[in-house]
This record gives structure tokens, C-alpha cells and sequence, in this order.
């Protein structure tokens, strides 16, 4: 049985590829620590958020390549009603999922580090929507993209999403931290 | 045409409990695929699209980002040491990420098995398994090493040299870290997965939530474990 095989190749290029992303992400967070790590309760915040971003868009990638593979969404078009609909409730999805981790930021800094930080709450909801505006439209024209061009979305787009995610939404937080 | 419409909306209200009587019937009757007919039920010209994804994801992604937050509550116990490492920071999205991935490959890849009837019994003696696990591990273990050696250029290169005492504690957390939750998330989906199957649902739909989850949460308590021990 050949070790290094057709699979293991795949998943290296594939990890190799989503590394750099979260290096990328990870050097943001380094270079801007002082401006984000430090506000309290930042550090319960952060990896909430880009758990969430990589679960709403790898969520309606996966659900946007079965309808590709099943006939049912047509890869030529993107103003159809299925798209709209994955789109609208991606955006609900992300606000909603916002306003309760930055709920839970605020509440646990309150309640076990005694900082009152309700700003937590308000850059939550605004890097959510702007990450939203950023990633959730790029899943979608990607996803297409990658089927029109003779690709399994499904092979491609977790990685994908995941480390554009992770990017996403650490530019979202600092433009969040400097509007607040 | 009709007669199909008139079953398909029969269908779109029916509570799921094992299986949909009218999947079955549909599908014996006009060839059409279960799959078709599940998505087209959940998606269909009149099903309510936004409504019908809010409603089966919200509750597990809140799930997942309490998890989550609890994870990011022990970093935020340790803050003064972990932004004084700045190849930790520039390590951390990597190692949640990273792990986070070959835990969806593992996950997957044994569902599949599963269902294509390759894993009767004791999954340990398959020799595709046994295989695709020592695959992931050794590809976690170079991708781990291949990020750490990138977090510590990065560092240096923006002006935060490193010694080797430190190149090295990094190293070592690094390795710990990903040797012992990828152990853990083979041995989850591998136990969590035969559960399930044997419960006739699809292991797909439950562990990969469970093996991102536990990926967070493990990875962010395991890193401020190492950090406090190591640093």
C-alpha cells in the first residue's frame, strides 16, 4: 500500500493552502495586539468569532454544492431564488450568532474578571456584519466558480472558506475596534 | 407531475422520525433520488429557505460558540503570558484551524467507510483505516512543524527575535498539542462514529460538529495548560 498516495497529496496541498490563511490571520492578531488582544475580554471573543464565520460559510457552501451536484441550483446564475434564500439566512444567522457571543464576552468578563466592557457587544455585531458583507457573497461566487470549472466544491471550499474566514474576520474586528 | 407536487408537500411536513415513508414510496415509484427528494423537501420552490436553515443550524452554531468562548475564557486567564509569545498568537487561528480541518477529514473519510459497509466490527483491524489515520497523523505532525517554523519567521522578521530556548518550547507545544487532540478526535469519531451508524443515522451530521468542537475547546484549554507548565 503506497503511503504518500493520491490522498495524502490532496490534504497536504489542501492544509498547506488554508495554513497560510491562518497565517496570515495569526500575524494580524500579532501585529495588532496591543490594539485587540488587549481590550478585556477580546480573548473570549476571538475564537468564537472565527468558529462562527467558517461554520455559517462552510455550512452554505456545502449546502450550495449539493444543490450544484443534485441539478437543483443552476451554476450560471446567481440571482436565483435558493441563493438569495442561503444568502438572507446566512446573514440572520451571523447577527444573531454574534449578538450571543458578544453576550457571552461581556457576560464572563463582568462576572469573572470584573470589567464592564459592553463595547464587546457592539464590535461583535458590526465585525459580524462586515465579515458577513465580505465572506458569505465570496462562498457563494466561489462555490459556483469552482463547479463551473469541472471542481468538487466540497474538496475545496472547508479549507477555503475556513482560512478566508479566519482573514475576514480579524480585518472585520479591527475596522469594528476603530468605529467604536 | 401533479400527483408528485401533491406528495412532495405531504412531505415537507412531515416530522422526521427514522425514515419518511414518502421518501421511500417517491423514490420507488418515479426512480427519483433519496437525496432529490430530501433536498428538494428542505429547499424546494415552496419551502421557506431562510427559515428552514435558521432553524436547524441556529441552536448547534450557538452550541458551538459557547464552547467556543469557554475555550477562548482559559487564553484570556493567561493573557499576560500568551502576548508576550507572539509566534503563540500568530500560532493560535493556525492550530484551531489546522486541527479543526484533518478532524472534518477523519470524520468524513469514516462516515464514508461506514456507509460503504467497509468497517464490520473492529474498525482497528481495517487496513484502510488504520492507514488513513497514520496518514493524518503524520501529515499533522509536518504541518504543525512547517506552521511553527513560519510563526517564528514571521515573529522575527517583525521585529520580535527569538532565542532558541523559546523556538524550541514553541516546537515542543506545537507537537504535544497536535499528537494529543489529534489522538483524542481519532478516538471520538472513530467511537462516536460506529455509534451512530449502529443507530442507523448518517455520522456526517454529527461529527463534524462534535470533532470542531471538541478541536476549540481542547486546543485553547490544552495551549494555556502547556503555556502555564512550559513558560
Amino acid at each position: 500500500m503506497d503511503f504518500m498516495d493520491r490522498n495524502f497529496k490532496e490534504i497536504f496541498a489542501a492544509q498547506l493552502l488554508a495554513i497560510i490563511g491562518f497565517l496570515v490571520a495569526g500575524s494580524l492578531l500579532a501585529f495588532y495586539t496591543e490594539k485587540l488582544l488587549l481590550i478585556p475580554g477580546m480573548l473570549i471573543l476571538i475564537p468564537g468569532f472565527l468558529e462562527m464565520r467558517g461554520n455559517i460559510s462552510g455550512t452554505l457552501a456545502a449546502r450550495l454544492s449539493s444543490g450544484l451536484f443534485l441539478g437543483v441550483i443552476d451554476p450560471t446564475k446567481r440571482k436565483t431564488r435558493a441563493i438569495h434564500g442561503n444568502l438572507l439566512a446566512s446573514f440572520i444567522l451571523s447577527i444573531v450568532v454574534c449578538l450571543a457571543l458578544g453576550l457571552i464576552a461581556f457576560a464572563l468578563s463582568f462576572f469573572l474578571f470584573k470589567v464592564y466592557m459592553p463595547k464587546l457587544i457592539l464590535m461583535s455585531l458590526i465585525a459580524g456584519f462586515i465579515s458577513n458583507l465580505i465572506e458569505s457573497p465570496l462562498a457563494v461566487v466561489s462555490t459556483l466558480y469552482f463547479y463551473r470549472k469541472g471542481h468538487d466544491p466540497h474538496n475545496i471550499m472547508g479549507p477555503f472558506v475556513t482560512a478566508v474566514g479566519d482573514v475576514s474576520s480579524i480585518i472585520a474586528l479591527l475596522i469594528a475596534m476603530v468605529i467604536v | 407531475m401533479r400527483l408528485f407536487h401533491q406528495h412532495l408537500q405531504k412531505l415537507k411536513f412531515l416530522e422526521r422520525k427514522k425514515h419518511h415513508p414518502l421518501v421511500h414510496q417517491l423514490h420507488k415509484k418515479y426512480g427519483i433520488s433519496k437525496k432529490t427528494l430530501f433536498y428538494m423537501k428542505e429547499y424546494g420552490p415552496h419551502a421557506n429557505i431562510p427559515r428552514t436553515i435558521i432553524r436547524e443550524s441556529l441552536g448547534i452554531l450557538l452550541l458551538a460558540s459557547v464552547i467556543s468562548s469557554f475555550g477562548g475564557l482559559s487564553l484570556e486567564y493567561i493573557k499576560s503570558t500568551l502576548v508576550s509569545i507572539i509566534p503563540l498568537i500568530i500560532l493560535l487561528p493556525v492550530l484551531n484551524g489546522m486541527i479543526g480541518n484533518y478532524g472534518i477529514i477523519m470524520s468524513s473519510k469514516f462516515s464514508t467507510m461506514l456507509h460503504e459497509g467497509k468497517i464490520k466490527g473492529r474498525w482497528w483491524v481495517v487496513s484502510s483505516i488504520r492507514k488513513l489515520f497514520m496518514q493524518i497523523f503524520v501529515l499533522a505532525i509536518i504541518t504543525g512543524l512547517l506552521s511553527a517554523i513560519a510563526a517564528l519567521a514571521i515573529s522575527s522578521i517583525s521585529g520580535h527575535p527569538f532565542t532558541s530556548m523559546l523556538a524550541s518550547k514553541v516546537m515542543f507545544i506545537v507537537i504535544l498539542d497536535v499528537i494529543l487532540l489529534i489522538g483524542i478526535l481519532m478516538l471520538v469519531s472513530t467511537s462516536a462514529g460506529v455509534y451512530f451508524f449502529s443507530k442507523e443515522e448518517d455520522p456526517n451530521n454529527f461529527l463534524i460538529p462534535i470533532t470542531t468542537s471538541i478541536t476549540d475547546l481542547g486546543n485553547m484549554v490544552l495551549l494555556s495548560v502547556l503555556i502555564v507548565l512550559i513558560f
